[in-house]
């Protein structure tokens, strides 16, 4: 018991140890860096709340592309109507998609393997067209999600991307020490339970719907707050910032990541930013044509997913603890 | 009353096309318990494949059939490189359940960038072999033009076709054996492998077809990112999912009632319900009978 509490205080220590360095490091890069730093805490984020439903509960979602945009909606609608702080806007993204997913989560519950999967592509195919039908919604045009300057406390140089950043990281530190230490408690492993042995599980007492549901419900909320940190950047909200490429983005994150360490999260959420940005310096590079320039990134995320799945499909760190064991 | 025959018309030639994709959704999960993902991606491919054709030649007749080899060529190809790899690759571990469904998702991505590569982003057009302008009764036109009749029959062929070489040759034969267990048809002398190849050329063939009609039906614009393929996508898996995914006649009757009921709130509520009652259809279907409309056992999910 003793021996728990140290290594939980330790991973506290280590996590705001985390945050003061990057705290240090924001002040010394430049602002593209500082604003990739911020779209790789969103994917963080993004990406541990698949990594929650298919590696700890053993769901699959295609659809949570679908979820950020319920996320990103209900921040920018909080925050137009009500003028809130910015953290009861993430607030309201994390309840209004934690809301759908527990809805959604009832069915998947349901379901299973390529059903769910199957269904929840659906989702994330329809759900932008049905915000296009909506005038609060704002049609195709979406809506403005405006946090304001930064405070003037911060000095006059301080650079809005900079304050993206300080409010994604804080969000995603705090997110993901959330996270590791729900995984770590009773609901953690009776996710594991279910995951690798229904039929034990229940026979142990486990109800297993209501640990799915529940499951699916953590998962969306997280995926809800990864949406209003997107739309933040953005500084808007519309169903062309939610495409199916999104979902199946964050599916290649998780699987680089490994869909059971959420320790790995980092190296999928990197890939993700990074892969724009190579691509963009490969095509100049080499001085490609139009139709090189604007499918190579696609192609890359699409390679990689499929190369990581059939020669590591269990993820890097993984794959490493596994060889290390023999 | 009109309204209602070309309400029902319209239903019946998009549920049409919708229950080849499902076919073909059918086929591969017959043959390697994959629901594939990237049916949609191998349909438009092929649909490129039937469009240089008709560049070429200039003939919709010649394009058609080539389109369909070249599918299968595809799906026979996909077959061989990745699912076997994948099978040998990811079959144990939290990935092994979702493992074909992250790689098949990956393979569509794969072929949207490579079809933009070739034949770049922008719409091409594939003129339709028939007229589109509807037959005339009287003083009302129906919604029923020469392509649409064309669409109809070229659907009931191949799906005549395909019910045959499933039900009555040996080789459907060593196709429905080696999906009901592997192990005990290899024991038989079956050779799976190449087996489960063939059940994907199927599919491929059969996704071929579907784009090439669905292009014409359209207004016959092509392109990588064309909703018209999210939509064969999507409501190919629904149709499938309601028809029960393990039955041919079941894929026709679901894609065909998904067809009516998409019609219907089309022509009577409107074109922004279409997509959410696909959903609910799909969603009512798995809740109340998970094993598709026609199947005799309840409960079956995986």
């Amino acid at each position: 018991m003793h021996k728990v509490k140290a290594s939980n205080l330790t991973r506290l220590i280590g996590f705001v140890l985390l945050g003061l360095v990057l705290f240090f490091v924001s002040n010394r890069v430049d602002e593209l860096r500082v604003y990739q730093g911020a779209s790789v805490a969103m994917y963080v984020v993004a990406i541990s709340s698949i990594i929650l439903l298919t590696g700890y509960s053993g769901q699959v979602s295609l659809g949570h592309g679908a979820l950020l945009a319920v996320g990103g909606y209900g921040a920018a609608l909080v925050r137009n109507e009500f003028n809130a702080p910015v953290w009861l806007c993430f607030a309201a993204a994390v309840l209004l998609a934690a809301l759908w997913g527990a809805l959604l989560g009832a069915t998947a519950a349901r379901l299973s393997g390529p059903y769910l999967a199957g269904t929840t592509l659906a989702l994330a195919v329809g759900l932008p067209s049905i915000a296009n039908q909506f005038k609060f919604l704002g049609g195709e045009q979406g809506l403005i999600f405006d946090i304001g300057l930064p405070p003037a406390s911060l000095g006059e140089f301080f650079s809005q991307y900079k304050w993206f950043f300080w409010i994604a990281a804080l969000t995603a530190l705090i997110a993901m020490w959330w996270l590791q230490n729900l995984l770590r408690s009773r609901y953690g492993r009776t996710w594991r339970a279910v995951r690798s042995q229904s039929v034990a599980a229940e026979l142990a007492g486990i109800n297993l719907a209501r640990s799915k549901i529940l499951a699916f419900t953590v998962s969306a909320g997280l995926a809800g707050l990864a949406g209003a940190l997107l739309s933040m950047s953005i500084s808007t909200v519309s169903p062309g910032a939610f495409p199916l490429s999104l979902s199946f983005a964050l599916a290649t994150g998780a699987v680089l990541s490994g869909v059971t360490t959420l320790g790995g999260v980092i190296i999928g959420a990197v890939t993700l930013v990074a892969i724009p940005e190579v691509a963009d310096t490969l095509t100049q590079s080499i001085g490609a044509s139009e139709n090189v320039i604007a499918n190579l990134p696609g192609l890359m995320v699409s390679g990689l997913l499929i190369v990581a799945v059939l020669f590591v499909p269990n993820g890097p760190v993984e794959q490493l603890k596994h060889r290390q064991k023999r | 009353m009109f309204q209602l025959l070309n309400t029902v018309l319209i239903g019946i030639t998009a549920g049409s096309i919708y229950s080849l994709m499902a076919i073909a959704m059918v086929l591969v999960w017959r043959s390697t318990r994959v629901v594939n993902f990237a049916q949609a991606g191998m349909a438009l491919l092929s649909t490129y494949f039937g469009y240089e054709i008709i560049h070429m030649s200039g003939s919709y007749w010649l394009a058609l059939p080539i389109a369909m080899l070249a599918g299968a060529a595809v799906a026979a190809a996909i077959e061989l490189i990745f699912m076997r790899l994948l099978l040998k690759h990811s079959s144990q571990g939290a990935i092994a359940s979702i493992a074909p469904i992250i790689a098949t998702l990956g393979l569509l991505g794969l072929i949207k960038s490579i079809i933009g590569y070739f034949w770049g982003n922008q719409d091409v057009t594939i003129d339709s072999p028939f007229s589109n302008v509807g037959f005339t009764l009287g003083s009302h036109t129906l919604a029923l033009s020469p392509m649409k009749l064309f669409i109809l029959l070229a659907v009931v062929f191949l799906t005549l076709v395909l019910s045959l070489i499933f039900q009555k040759t040996n080789l459907g034969l060593a196709l429905r054996a080696s999906a009901y267990s592997p192990e005990i048809s290899r024991l038989a002398g079956i050779k799976v492998d190449l087996v489960r190849t063939f059940g994907w050329s199927l599919a491929g063939a059969a996704g071929g077809a579907a784009g090439m009609l669905q292009t014409a039906n359209g207004n016959g614009t092509l392109s990588p990112d064309s909703l018209e393929f999210s939509l064969l996508l999507a409501f190919g898996f629904i149709a499938a999912v309601i028809g029960g995914l393990d039955s041919l006649i079941g894929a026709v009757l679901g894609a065909l009632l998904l067809g009516l009921v998409l019609a219907f709130v089309l022509t009577y509520v409107g074109g922004s319900l279409v997509f959410i009652t696909a959903f609910v259809l799909l969603l009512v279907v798995l809740l109340i009978r998970p094993g598709g409309i026609i199947s005799q056992k309840a409960g079956r999910r995986a």
